[in-house]
């Protein structure tokens, strides 16, 4: 044993040294994730000039050799990760190089919550990408008001979009009129539902609240599950709160709290969670919905156990081809008649950075994505709506214009509780309606520490 | 004491060898720079970065303003600090226990010459090799409330009282989780275990059995204490696992529902790149960081006076 003691006790130094640097290297690599944005930012820049510099160089010789139009270099990061988009995204790019030989594009794809996360990075550098995908309204005013978008207004007047553009989406593009963001495209958000499994319970689309309730019921005693909704990731449910406090309340108070000017202790938004609570109380919704993603809460709508979905457009891309002519939509239903109507349609689009090396060819890329080709291009093959006036309405099918009567005769038209919102509140926002879905009788509660943090977020957010 | 006792006793002779011999004694301090270096810039540095952008508001875009303590005032007022504390804790006493048990217990059971024992061994390894995103999404599949592999078994078998929407339920969800994180660690411990056995002299046990020790004496007086060193590096490293557990949890729940199974690096994690408080999230990673280093410190520090007596 004592010919042992030294050899273990050597190994365990040894070991104990390894582990201990194990834990500091794990404990550090997470923290360090915070300043490695930072620290990369360093790094992009350098490569960026480096490249910079070399096709400058390239360039000099060409104008040397041959007389041509000097070639321009454009970056244009974007999150269209999705298969189809992704198709459409790169068509979009080749389309605008044809038409631009001189103009040498570098285009990459980054997925869709990585872009969300990496955004900050991008606009941190001093030479960042010169055109980015990014979401309409109050998380491109994030960015406008610290100086990080560029001022496109040349571009609007130059393609005469104050004229093409519904006021809403120039409304939704400037500020202090000037203009910042082109926005391409936008989804309506409807209540979907099975038309076989409803016309087989005898159920017809709700219109109003009474019928959603009444439709619920006859589901349920039919063995069908009367609404689905997947809240793992918790969008999902902050649509039902979008709808629920626009129609109960109107969309100027929903989006008043949106902005923090409201409280989330104030007897309206109460009475919006006795009206989810009524539905919960009637069995309406699937049980355990947090346990499925948005896609798995469809699956039993498609395959007929389920009835009605709060969804979005893009429900359609996750709905099997041969299926699809099952599935139809309607308005969410109006609570009360005297209540504005607003819908959620939420906008994206496009804006080039502050500080782009490559102002002219941004601007180009701009009025390109911005112009009645492209956005027909884009509304054809996606099913999106074109936020471009002077796009042919015939090439909507009967769903888009469908979508469209919707969006048309709503008062407002918000953009979603987690765009409307700032990310933090609508983090927060979204797990106590996930926390309400599952304890409705806690509303009081769970209303009374969401405006601590609303009051807390927003305090921050004016500093 | 006796570690340094033995250091200074060999060093003097070290020290006279090279100044006789060999005149540049820093060279091995240039060949250790090179690592050193690396990480100061990569490890150490980041990590008072951390610490200072913690005294921070940094949203990841504007230039960090100083705040003071603001953060850590707020951290230790924050409801779901305590949750995600909690649930670490939840997670380290399982871990040091369950597949610790079990490994060992698969280890003992394995280490012989039965037939197909290396072809067991591997399939009980084989989990640790999967990436945690596939263990965390078939999980997920099992637990699913409806169609899931759990329920549909406890109903096919008449205990269809016993479903739950697990993953769903907020007591239940974090111990799912543990579940399936301790799923893939067992085989790891398993192996850990076996190394240490082939380290094990047979002649003791042996010995042992001359002297009419019985199964368990052989294992509780001669085997246990010789597996100690990597008893040792057995609990330091579920102990860390525990405290880093990320991924399964993001995938599985993303800390959900209603935080309730938010651990410590997801709360982190969602703070700093979901809400864009990198100046919060930076806060809780030193708060992580000082927990897990305050530990092992105390471990460490029991350990090595263990040896002493020993």
């Amino acid at each position: 044993m004592s010919r042992i003691t030294p050899k273990m006790r050597l190994v365990l130094l040894l070991g104990a040294l390894g582990v201990l640097a194990l834990v500091v290297l794990a404990c550090s690599s997470a923290p360090a994730a915070a300043p490695q944005a930072a620290a990369t930012a360093a790094p992009i820049v350098q490569t960026v000039v480096v490249k910079e510099t070399s096709v400058v160089e390239k360039t000099v010789e060409k104008q040397v050799q041959v007389t041509v139009a000097p070639n321009m270099r454009l970056v244009y990061n974007s999150y269209q990760s999705d298969p189809e988009p992704r198709k459409q995204d790169e068509d979009l790019v080749a389309q605008f190089k044809k038409a631009n030989p001189n103009i040498d594009v570098e285009h990459s794809i980054v997925d869709h919550e990585g872009f969300k996360q990496a955004i900050r990075t991008y606009l941190a550098a001093s030479r960042p990408p010169d055109v980015m995908t990014w979401f309409a309204g109050n998380r491109a005013r994030f960015f406008i008001d610290k100086g990080l978008i560029m001022d496109i207004s040349d571009v609007w007047k130059q393609q005469g979009w104050d004229k093409s553009y519904p006021k809403g989406f120039q409304a939704l593009s400037s500020v202090n009129d000037k203009q910042y963001f082109v926005p391409t495209s936008y989804y309506w958000w409807a209540l979907y539902y099975n038309k076989k499994t409803l016309d087989q319970a005898g159920v017809k689309p709700p219109q109003t609240f009474d019928e959603l309730l009444a439709a619920c019921k006859t589901l349920k005693d039919k063995g069908i599950t009367p609404i689905t909704i997947g809240t793992k990731a918790p969008w999902p449910a902050a649509g039902w709160f979008d709808y629920l406090n626009m129609r109960t309340n109107g969309p100027e108070f929903h989006i008043n709290l949106m902005l923090g000017k409201e409280k989330y202790t104030d007897p309206r938004v109460a009475k919006t969670m006795d009206n989810w609570k009524k539905l919960l109380d009637a069995g309406c919704f699937i049980d355990n919905p947090t346990a499925y993603t948005w896609q798995e809460g469809l699956q039993p709508m498609i395959d007929g156990k389920a009835g009605m979905y709060l969804m979005g457009q893009f429900i359609m891309d996750s709905i099997p081809k041969d299926k699809q002519a099952d599935f139809d939509f309607v308005r969410f239903p109006i609570i009360d008649p005297n209540v504005k109507v607003g819908e959620d349609a939420p906008t994206d689009g496009f804006f080039a950075a502050a500080k782009s090396p490559n102002p002219e060819a941004a601007k180009k890329f701009l009025a390109f994505l911005g112009s009645k080709e492209a956005q027909t291009y884009f509304a054809k093959n996606l099913q999106r709506l074109p936020t471009n006036g002077d796009v042919d309405p015939s090439i909507f099918t009967p769903a888009t214009q469908k979508g469209i009567e919707i969006i048309k005769k709503a008062d407002y038209v918000a953009q979603f509780y987690d765009r409307d919102t700032t990310p933090e509140m609508a983090e927060k926002g979204m797990a106590a309606f996930q926390d309400f879905m599952a304890n409705p009788g806690n509303a009081q509660q769970i209303l009374a520490n969401l405006e601590t943090e609303r009051a807390r977020i927003f305090a921050q957010e004016q500093q | 004491m006796a570690a340094t006792g033995s250091v200074e006793a060999t060093r003097p002779v070290a020290v006279k060898r090279g100044r006789s011999h060999r005149a540049p004694v820093y060279t091995p301090y240039l060949f250790l720079a090179v690592p050193v270096i690396m990480f100061l810039i990569w490890v150490i540095g980041p990590m008072f970065y951390s610490f200072y952008l913690s005294l921070t508001n940094w949203d990841g875009i504007s230039s960090p303003d100083y705040i003071g303590f603001a953060n850590y005032q707020r951290l230790f007022k924050d409801p779901l600090f305590y949750t995600s504390i909690g649930n670490n804790v939840k997670w380290l006493v399982s871990f040091i226990t369950v597949p610790v048990a079990l490994g060992l217990a698969l280890a003992m059971a394995l280490n012989r010459n039965l037939p197909g024992a290396r072809a067991v061994k591997s399939a009980i390894y084989s989990p640790y090799i999967l990436a945690p995103v596939i263990i965390g999404l078939i999980f997920g599949w099992m637990y699913l409330p409806v169609q899931g592999l759990l329920n549909t078994f406890l109903r096919t078998v008449g205990l269809g009282a016993l479903q739950q929407g697990w993953l769903a339920n907020p007591a239940l969800a974090t111990w799912c989780i543990i579940a399936a994180a301790i799923w893939r660690q067992v085989g790891y411990i398993m192996v850990l275990y076996l190394a240490g056995l082939q380290g094990v002299d047979p002649t003791l046990i042996d010995a042992a059995k001359v002297d009419g020790a019985n199964g368990w004496q052989q294992f509780r007086r001669v085997i246990w204490p010789l597996l100690a060193p990597v008893t040792v590096i057995v609990v330091v490293i579920s102990i860390i696992d525990s405290l880093r557990s990320f991924d399964l949890v993001y995938i599985m729940t993303r800390g959900g529902p209603a935080n309730a199974s938010s651990v410590m690096a997801t709360f982190m994690y969602i703070e700093a790149f979901n809400n864009y408080k990198m100046g919060y999230g930076a806060t809780i990673a030193v708060v992580l960081f000082l927990l897990t280093s305050i530990f092992i410190f105390i471990y460490l520090w029991r350990v090595l006076q263990d040896e002493l007596e020993y």
